[in-house]
């Protein structure tokens, strides 16, 4: 069974991956052009980011044809954020311009991609359950929006600072940056989303470590308690005092720093086996 | 051929105290353009009269140059002294004269680059030379022309984009932090006409409501009645400014209203909502220190008209991109307009050919239908045909090739060559035909080949 496991576990990437890594770059790219004033190519930037979503899923669809389930282990997950972040920036591109973070994103969900599927591959973990399934899926799709939030935010902050500087030429301010009351409510309203989700993610985790019967004393579960008390307290500060804006986005970052820690704890390890 | 021109004045040339001595009220426009046309040799004219010009533009009739006398035309209706106002006149002709109508109507002419008002203006313009009867069919092409021109270059180039004017810039401020602005309110604070004009073109841009507070209650309600507001008392300012999203302040006063002390209990009621406070007062009536709250945006004038620069500096780097399509647009109109001057040539001249040819034509076969023919006499007779018709064509241009004096003549026989494209050989060697190479088109002919045609037309 485990030698069975490590073969599936290496399986090559697919003829579309390298599609939607070809997309990922040419739509940053295009998406620096739009930035420079190149507004006409704005549909292509669309049209190669739509491409590199579609291509990307075909990859994961490929993988799940050759038994490997997108969140079967962090690896494979974080192939899964990468895809979730850019589905997120395709629907959010629908209502605002987000050329700016179109820049940002694009190559973030590329190194991503790229990491989840070219990184070397380590042992094979224990047999995974429903349970650890369920986990990582949700703990995924959580982490996935919370990421969508923070480019948000990083936004937010870059426009904010440029307006309060009054350097209204900014590159924040090209191609009609999206306005700073719509960033800050858009981030608001995916923290809503992936919070309740991250919640149950975190408490499957910890049954499931405990059923496993390890200590809880690795350095990535207080972590990710962090992030969760990070988007806790940021929900209910907004609710009660309506803290909004520069504080918000700050800490909707710190929480994802945070969680990202915890992500790059657990791919470290499993490389190193 | 009948001539487009323009003679005016504008910002370029002349300060206003001068303008404004040339301008014309609306209702004096209809009169001064008939009395043109009726007394000037001018065909059709049209006059507009702007804050930052006074222009006619006009058609001369065939073989006029009115210029001159539209000049002392403009001085003599507004009683000025004809020499007085010769010097910041000025006048197009020709091609100048389209590509000067074709710059003003894309606002490249004007004080402010690609503003839009030029164009309507243009348009009530013509609207009143069409009442007065006195545009005709080259005014109205060209004036057509230069609006679609004006609309290409508003689509084409960035000569219209940013915002011109502090109020403006104050709404694309206000939408950068909002995005869009309905069911934004706004607060205006003091009664200043910059704080009227901004205080609109938000409105204008989707605000919902429009709240007035000044320390005169009565100021208060005739701006708000003015701006379609409402008028609220200044006690009240820090509620107002705690239910408001953008605060234009322009008050009078010299120590700062907007305080940071103020603020930091406004910006806590408020939440933190986002606030932009747009302050075009000098002094100034915002602490500069409240930017630094949380969600508080605030600009003052210096802020605007940097933006203003900055827009201004952008359309005038389109205005070159502009200025090449108005160049190449003026080109092909003065092309065309040229083409029309020869239509009547043409028409005439094919009217005469056919005329012969028909005349002709029907005396051979009124011949043919007296009596029976053999087919040999029948083909005599169009051959017949045929030679008188080209004999009497040609005998006009013959004889006056002949008759006219040897420089006239050398010039005449040219220009043949050219239209029949001709290869003129002298007599002497008209043994060898195509001896001598052809000139190339255009090439001018030198004078002993020019004499030569002649000869040979006569020949033939």
């Amino acid at each position: 069974m485990t030698s069975t496991h490590a073969r599936l576990l290496s399986v090559d990437p697919s003829p579309a991956f390298w599609v939607a890594v070809a997309a990922y770059a040419a739509a940053a790219l295009v998406l620096l052009f739009v930035l420079g004033g190149h507004s006409r190519l704005r549909s292509l930037a669309l049209l190669l980011v739509g491409l590199a979503f579609v291509a990307h899923g075909s990859d994961i669809g490929w993988r799940g044809v050759e038994h490997v389930h997108p969140a079967q282990s962090v690896r494979e997950a974080i192939g899964f954020l990468s895809f979730i972040i850019t589905g997120g920036y395709l629907l959010a591109s629908t209502r605002y311009r987000l050329t700016l973070g179109g820049a940002a994103v694009m190559p973030v969900s590329l190194v991503l991609l790229v990491v989840a599927r070219l990184s070397p591959a380590g042992a094979a973990p224990e047999d995974l359950s429903t349970l650890g399934r369920i986990h990582i899926s949700l703990a995924t799709v959580g982490v996935g929006v919370f990421a969508l939030a923070s480019a948000l935010s990083v936004i937010y902050l870059v426009e904010e600072r440029a307006l309060r500087r009054k350097r209204f030429d900014a590159i924040a301010f090209k191609d009609n940056g999206a306005p700073l009351e719509a960033l800050d409510r858009l981030s608001h309203r995916l923290i809503w989303i992936g919070f309740p989700i991250f919640t149950v993610a975190l408490v499957l985790g910890a049954v499931w470590v405990s059923k496993l019967g390890e200590s809880l004393d690795r350095p990535e579960y207080p972590l990710a308690a962090v992030t969760w008390i990070f988007y806790a307290v940021l929900l209910v500060v907004r609710q009660t005092y309506g803290w909004r804006g520069r504080k918000a986005a700050r800490l909707t970052l710190a929480g994802f720093a945070a969680a990202l820690i915890v992500l790059l704890i657990y791919l470290v390890r499993r490389m190193a086996g | 051929m009948s001539e487009l021109f323009v003679v005016g004045i504008s910002w370029r040339t002349a300060p206003v105290a001068v303008r404004e001595k040339l301008a014309f009220r609306d209702e004096e426009l209809v009169p001064a353009l008939q009395a043109m046309t009726g007394s000037l040799p001018v065909a059709e004219a049209l006059l507009v009269s702007t804050c930052n010009r006074v222009e006619v533009y006009g058609v001369a009739r065939p073989g006029a140059e009115p210029t001159e006398q539209v000049r002392g035309f403009l001085a003599q209706q507004r009683g000025l002294p004809p020499g007085s106002v010769a010097d910041v006149l000025y006048a197009h002709r020709g091609g100048a004269a389209i590509r000067h109508v074709f710059s003003v109507a894309s606002a490249l002419d004007s004080l402010v680059l690609g503003e839009a008002q030029i164009l309507g203006q243009l348009k009530a313009a013509y609207g009143v030379a069409g009442g007065a009867g006195t545009s005709g069919p080259v005014l109205g092409r060209c004036l057509e022309r230069a609006f679609g021109v004006a609309k290409r270059v508003r689509t084409e180039t960035a000569i219209a984009r940013g915002a011109a004017n502090v109020s403006t810039v104050a709404v694309d401020l206000a939408k950068r932090v909002f995005g869009d602005l309905n069911g934004k309110s706004v607060l205006v604070v003091g009664a200043g006409k910059m704080s009227t004009l901004a205080a609109r073109h938000l409105y204008a841009s989707g605000a919902q409501r429009i709240i007035v507070t000044n320390r005169s209650p009565e100021k208060a309600e005739a701006l708000a009645a003015e701006i379609d507001g409402v008028a609220k008392p200044w006690a009240d300012l820090e509620g107002l400014l705690v239910e408001a999203d953008v605060v234009i302040s322009s008050t009078g006063a010299r120590e700062p209203i907007l305080t940071k002390a103020l603020f930091k209990r406004v910006t806590k009621a408020r939440r933190w909502r986002q606030l932009v406070v747009i302050d075009i007062a000098v002094p100034r009536d915002a602490e500069p220190a409240i930017g630094e709250l949380d969600g508080v945006y605030v600009f003052d004038i210096d802020d605007l008209e940097k933006v203003v620069a900055a827009n201004l500096a952008e359309r005038a780097k389109a205005a070159e991109h502009a200025g090449r399509i108005v160049e190449h647009e003026a080109g092909q109109f003065e092309h065309w307009l040229r083409s029309q001057g020869v239509v009547p040539t043409i028409r005439a001249l094919r009217e005469r050919f056919a005329q012969v040819a028909e005349a002709e034509l029907q005396k051979t076969l009124d011949q043919l239908a007296r009596k029976e023919h053999s087919q040999a006499q029948q083909r005599e007779a169009v051959q017949r045909l045929v030679q008188l018709v080209v004999n009497k064509l040609l005998h006009q241009p013959t004889a006056a090739l002949r008759e006219a004096s040897p420089d006239e003549a050398g010039l005449r026989a040219e220009v043949l060559c050219q239209l029949f494209d001709l290869e003129p050989v002298s007599s002497s060697d008209a043994g060898e035909p195509g001896a001598e190479p052809a000139p190339p088109p255009g090439a001018p002919h030198s004078a002993p080949r020019a004499e030569a045609a002649p000869e040979r037309k006569v020949a033939t």
